[in-house]
């Protein structure tokens, strides 16, 4: 999309007084509600990916599109839905009205990131003016694409990848409009379950509504009005002030994923550009490469979301669920048409949350590290998903089993090793893993193991969080195992300041007579009964040379923590052990690390 | 028959004794830490004293005791727990530190710098046994006894002081798990303590299970140690009552399940203060109330809205997931013993750190030698140095001045200058606190009262109202001694649930009834044990339910048995309706399954709590003022009124500024306030 046509007419109106309690009180009530509508959406709906593993993501915008709360969700699917908001806009013109619900998952009509998140975007009015937009979007079970579930890497086109909805309204004046609701839920596989949390997901959005309309009925509009131009007010100039405490230049960062998914083992290369000038941030990705054909492409507001995302992460850390359209005044986003990162229709884009999206962050991550080595975050283990599908024995039914289950920590910052659980750096650590027992609850699938992987963090001064083995057996009959939702095997995300990137991540699948086979990202593969999926993931990358970490630091992640071998220690970290005392041999270790 | 409840704080120990009658008498002394028992039994010889009785014949009459105590939350947020070693399903070493992921805990998504988490138990001492337990609670696996063993001698090696035995599907079937106990209980015997996972949360979800029995294993040693030496005090002078303990979901049990279920004791003590704040509220037709209650160490503030209590499941404590159900509430480490000091910018702080009991405050003469906010109320003339605990401990000014100075000349002010910095700097600490509570969550605060205990609630509360704008402070009668007073109003009993699977529309109205008499039956039987008299056995009954496929469930309530096909209808019109009512939709023609029925077995209280009510006054208060005292407000010295708490009458009228001496507590109200006194003997204050 050309990103200049949908911006908002800049606001000029004059800031009014209003006493700090009352903004206070009104700025919190609006990331609440947020909290709310995801936890509603949570606590009803049907779906694993999104009940337990809480792929939602929510937000509330002004009756012109400009961004007001986005506390919490994952970047692509909610940082930059403005765009989503003001295409409904244009689209509908004056036929917008109380109690209509509109649902987009049309990457190029609607801006979803990909078919699969489904968002409910509701009007909300006082008297005859709109005067917000919210919206509630999640990953559904299935949006009837040439095979179930999500992350089918080989498809012919956008179209191959479900049924696309461009910001059509399935709700008008309160009044379901029953035959597109039919046609929809005809076109998806579990529909059922797909309905259900469709209900849920508009449930959340009416919620908004009746929190909203208490807001201003107690306030008042003009308050309430005066409380949002502060904020983004307030938010804008704080965020020039740290924009403009960074030193003023430009850095680069990179990062590729495995394949496209049609052309094999080619890596497709997101490259970006940061430049600090003055208090204006420009995040420049035109020397990336170009669309390609199969299903990792993005379109300009997913590469927008990742881009503001990344560069939040290296404010101020007090300014955090506070970002607002403010934020967005002060950061240029560009990404040329043709690119991967801003394809033309009909490119499929399936893929873009985790293969791209999540290199697009890992870029600027990348880059904003190199501007500010103070705050340096390297990439973390990589997105290490896939999407199993078949007939379940026990309901003889489809099921689609997503999951968090395998990829590794997060990656080190600077002064502090990667945090250790949290999985998919695209995600910023909203999404949840999977209890094992749920998971066997639901689908004809045991686990055999999960836990840490010696020896799989990037090395540094401060080291990534480790990565997993994980290793489950099909209790079922056939199956299907998409390795979209995954990359990693040939490519790696960053290390910093002299920290090592990422290592490989692999998957293998092992036959019941044990026969194995490699089952490489961005594949359809099959399984049979009794054959295992057997994974083994890279942590984070890590920040500083790895010869500088403090030993006794190196002797825990041996000892109490299991996590490192004594030959990495040696090797590696230039640590010297002995085995027979267990106490790190200092002398021995001044002569490594002299060397 | 007299009852006692003794709240022990991180400074203070409060008991309060109800007589025969019902009338109330209040009794404090320090926390001992190295022994909190000992404050324990100050209580009880002061309370024996004041009865004119010799301890033993006081003791031997008393008929219970409700015990709160903040050492199990104390232990695990200071690090101060077990040494803790895990038994766990080979093949899943690491659930409990993977932690399903959550990062985002205590911060936002948008923050990276964030030290990574530190498990209780290390991954060294997370060690793995053959076993499987199936989700269908088919075991496929037995125990590999012999892995069991090579577990148990490097944990005996490592001298751990507690076994925590957490097994994939254990709340399916517990047969495992229960092996392994016992091999474990009786290899140790008493010398480790050994909690399994389907003892503390027999529930599906491995994460929340597993750190949940963690957290009862980390905090377990402490908590059975001391239960038993108390116990074996109180037995030894005669006690043939009951021990009860303040539950963290609000309700009461004996100390003897406690000890098996340590976890139930994170926020025993400040779980009991939101029941004070209802009680209050109720009498006062208060029923938006934000309870604050600020002791010596630390500061628990919870939201009452509509006169619930709130409670949750979904509590973190530290960065712990704790999974049962417990008050919804939240601590800081802000009170009367605070200290204050200049951090590395040159900035006054004050807290977290406390002088605690030991030393305490400057002023007590006890060696304290750094300034807390109890000296800096000594400084602003506050608290009266004559008449602290009733002139138990004679405060001296001089240290408290001392004290200061050594914050007060780095800065270049002068002690009371500092003294009103501190002030001031605990107040917005306190009134943040307020906020996370109530305006972060989106209620404004001017729609609550704000209802102050604890000893140094008092000198504090309007402050604290003044800085977030609420019209009215409320302190209770009795505000000193808070939570204990709250434990008189509190429900005993437990709460028992069972997992029970099944659509409502496949629905065994006999199993249903058999299930409910089987938790009748332990609970009628637990009490027995802890010599409760449960024959008028309050039931409530509840089920949580769902649509099927849905995840999570909706707790509704059982209008007692279920006897026919309508009763269960009306159930699922219930169910409708409460989906509506808290998601704004429903799903009327979608199966509904049951997934867990509770049973909240509580016994009737033994007498319920009243005050005895002031008598009446005039609006002029004079005849209670005591002295004059020149008091800093502000930036002026001002003679200030001081009138006796004791000779107060309902219907006075007492506009600041002017302080209220109490014999346990000093109320402050500022220039900008005017109290009135209740007929409960309660303080109100509303802004002029």
């Amino acid at each position: 999309m050309n990103s200049k046509i949908s911006s908002a007419p800049k606001k000029t109106a004059k800031l009014a007084e209003v006493d700090p309690l009352t903004l206070s009180t009104v700025w919190h009530s609006l990331q609440r509600i947020c909290r709310e509508m995801r936890r509603l959406i949570e606590r009803t709906s049907q779906s694993y990916l999104i009940s337990e593993l809480k792929d939602i993501s929510v937000g509330i915008w002004d009756g012109e599109g400009n961004t007001i709360a986005i506390p919490v969700g994952l970047p692509v699917q909610f940082v930059g839905a403005k765009y989503s908001v003001r295409y409904i806009m244009d689209q509908y013109g004056k036929d917008i009205h109380p109690g209509d619900v509109f649902l987009a998952n049309d990457p190029y009509k609607g801006y979803s990131c990909h078919p699969s998140d489904w968002g409910f975007f509701r009007p909300i009015f006082h008297g005859d003016r709109l005067v917000f937009w919210t919206l509630a979007r999640a990953h559904v079970e299935d949006t009837g694409a040439a095979y179930p579930g999500a992350y089918f890497s080989n498809p012919y086109d956008i179209h191959s990848e479900g049924l696309l909805v461009p910001g059509v309204k399935v709700i008008a004046r309160g009044e379901e409009q029953q035959d597109i609701m039919r046609l929809i839920f005809n076109n998806v596989r579990l529909s059922e379950g797909v309905r259900s949390d469709s209900y849920a997901m508009i449930g959340a959005t009416t919620m908004a509504e009746n929190r909203l309309h208490d807001l201003i009925e107690k306030y008042g509009m003009g308050t309430v009005d005066d409380c949002v131009a502060v904020m983004m007010d307030r938010t804008e100039r704080a965020v020039k002030a740290c924009i403009l405490a960074m030193p003023d230049g430009t850095t680069y960062g990179e990062s590729a994923t495995d394949d496209d998914g049609v052309d094999l083992d080619i890596p497709v290369t997101v490259r970006c550009e940061v430049t600090v000038k003055g208090d204006r941030l420009k995040i420049d990705f035109s020397k990336s490469d170009k669309q390609v054909k199969g299903f990792v492409n993005c379109s300009y507001p997913t590469t927008y979301s990742m881009a503001v995302a990344g560069a939040i992460l290296f404010m101020d850390t007090a300014l955090t669920e506070y970002h607002n359209e403010g934020t967005m005044e002060a950061i240029d986003v560009i990404a040329p048409e043709g690119l991967v990162v801003n394809a033309n229709y009909p490119a499929a884009m399936g893929g873009a949350p985790v293969s791209m999206g999540h290199n697009i962050l890992e870029a600027v991550m990348m880059a904003m590290s190199a501007a500010l080595p103070p705050r340096a975050a390297a990439g973390w283990g990589r997105r290490y998903g896939q999407y199993i599908y078949g007939i379940n024995p026990r309901t003889k039914g489809l099921y689609v089993f997503p999951g968090y289950h395998a990829e590794g920590g997060a990656g080190a910052v600077y002064g502090f090793d990667g945090y250790q659980g949290s999985a998919s750096v695209g995600t910023l650590g909203e999404i949840s893993r999977p209890n094992t027992e749920d998971c066997e609850i639901k689908y004809p699938w045991k686990f055999i193991s999960r836990g840490f992987r010696l020896d799989s963090s990037g090395a540094g001064k401060w080291r990534g969080g480790p990565g997993f083995h994980w290793e489950v057996e099909n209790l079922g009959d056939d199956a299907g195992v998409h390795t979209g939702a995954g990359q990693g095997e040939t490519t790696f995300s960053h290390g910093c300041l002299g920290g090592r990137p990422t290592l490989a991540n692999n998957c293998v699948i092992v036959r019941e007579n044990g026969d194995k086979m490699k089952a490489q990202v961005h594949r359809l593969h099959q399984v049979h009964h009794g054959d295992r999926i057997v994974k083994d993931t890279s942590g984070g990358g890590g920040v500083g040379r790895p010869e500088e970490r403090d030993p006794q630091a190196v002797w825990d992640d041996v000892y109490i923590n299991e996590m490192v071998t004594l030959k990495t220690a040696r090797e590696v970290y230039k640590v010297a052990i002995d085995t027979a005392t267990r106490q790190i041999d200092w002398d021995q270790t001044k002569k490594l690390r002299a060397a | 028959m007299i009852g006692i409840t003794i709240d022990v704080g991180g400074t203070f120990t409060d008991c309060l004794v109800m007589d025969g009658e019902g009338r109330l008498s209040q009794f404090k002394a320090s926390t001992t830490p190295e022994d909190r028992g000992k404050g324990f039994m100050e209580c009880i010889r002061k309370a024996a004293h004041a009865a004119q009785m010799d301890i033993r014949d006081f003791v031997g009459r008393v008929d219970y005791i409700i015990h709160g105590t903040t050492m199990a939350t104390n232990a695990l947020l200071t690090e101060q727990g077990a040494k803790v070693g895990m038994l766990t399903t080979d093949g899943f070493r690491d659930e409990l530190e993977i932690r399903r992921g959550f990062k985002n805990i205590r911060t936002s998504m948008y923050n990276l710098a964030v030290p990574p988490y530190k498990p209780l138990v290390p991954r060294y001492l997370r060690l793995l046994v053959g076993e499987r337990t199936l989700y269908t609670g088919e075991i496929e696996k037995p125990v590999d006894i012999a892995s069991v063993n090579a577990a148990l001698d490097k944990l005996e090696a490592e001298k751990v002081q507690a076994i925590a035995i957490c097994f994939l599907h254990s709340y399916a079937n517990p047969e495992n798990e229960t092996l392994v106990a016992d091999i474990c209980r009786k290899r140790f015997k008493d010398k480790v303590y050994v909690t399994a996972s389907h003892e503390i949360l027999p529930v599906s979800g491995e994460y929340e299970r597993f750190s949940t029995t963690v957290v009862s294993a980390y905090i377990g040693p402490i908590v059975s140690d001391y239960l038993f030496s108390l116990e074996k005090r109180l037995a030894d002078m005669g006690f043939k009552g009951s021990l009860m303990m303040v539950r963290s979901d609000g309700l009461v049990q004996s100390a003897e399940h406690s000890r098996r279920q340590a976890v139930t004791l994170i926020n025993s003590g400040p779980a009991a203060a939101p029941t004070a704040a209802h009680f209050f509220g109720r009498m006062l037709g208060q029923e938006n109330l934000i309870s604050i209650d600020m002791g010596g160490t630390s500061l628990d503030a919870s939201l009452i809205r509509k006169g619930d209590i709130p409670t949750t499941t979904e509590s973190w404590v530290g960065d712990e997931r704790v999974a049962i159900k417990m008050v919804d509430m939240h601590s800081i480490g802000a009170g009367g013993g605070s200290l204050g000091w200049i951090d590395s910018l040159g900035l006054l702080r004050v807290g977290p750190q406390s002088a605690g009991a030991d030393p305490g405050p400057a002023c007590y003469g006890r060696g304290g030698e750094r300034p807390t906010v109890t000296d800096a109320n000594v400084l602003l003339g506050y608290i009266p140095t004559d008449y602290f605990l009733g002139g138990e401990i004679t405060l001296d000014a001089e240290r408290s001045r001392q004290a200061m100075r050594k914050v007060a000349e780095p800065l270049k002010l002068t002690e009371a200058q500092a003294a009103q910095a501190m002030f001031k700097i605990v107040n917005s600490l306190m009134a943040d606190q307020v906020i996370e509570q109530s305006t972060k969550r989106g209620y404004d605060v001017r729609d609550f009262a704000l209802i102050v205990g604890g000893g140094a609630g008092g000198a504090h509360g309007a402050s604290i109202a003044e800085l977030l704008g609420i019209p009215t402070v409320i302190i209770p009668k009795y505000a000193a001694l808070y939570s204990a007073l709250g434990m008189f109003a509190m429900d005993e009993g437990r709460e028992y649930s069972r997992s029970f699977m099944v659509r409502a529309d496949k629905l065994d109205l006999k199993q249903l009834a058999s299930l409910f008499q089987g938790l009748t039956d332990q609970a009628v039987a637990d009490l027995r044990e802890s010599h409760v008299d449960a024959s008028e056995l309050i039931s409530n009954r509840t089920a949580q339910m769902r649509y099927v496929g849905q995840f999570h469930e909706i707790e509704v309530p059982l209008p007692g048995e279920l006897k026919s096909a309508e009763d269960v209808q009306a159930l699922q019109e219930a169910f409708h309706a409460r989906h509506k009512e808290l998601y704004t939709f429903d799903l009327r023609g979608r199966g509904v399954e049951f997934r867990i029925l509770s049973l909240r077995a509580t016994v009737k209280r033994r007498r319920e709590l009243t005050l005895v009510p002031l008598a009446r006054g005039q609006a002029d208060p004079k005849a209670a003022l005591k002295r004059t005292r020149s008091c800093l407000f502000n930036d002026d010295w001002i003679e200030t009124p001081c009138y006796d708490g004791a000779k107060l009458l309902a219907g006075n009228l007492i506009p600041g500024p002017a302080i209220i001496e109490e014999e346990a507590t000093t109320i402050v109200i500022p220039e900008t306030f005017i109290c009135s006194v209740d007929a409960s003997g309660s303080y109100l204050l509303k802004r002029r």
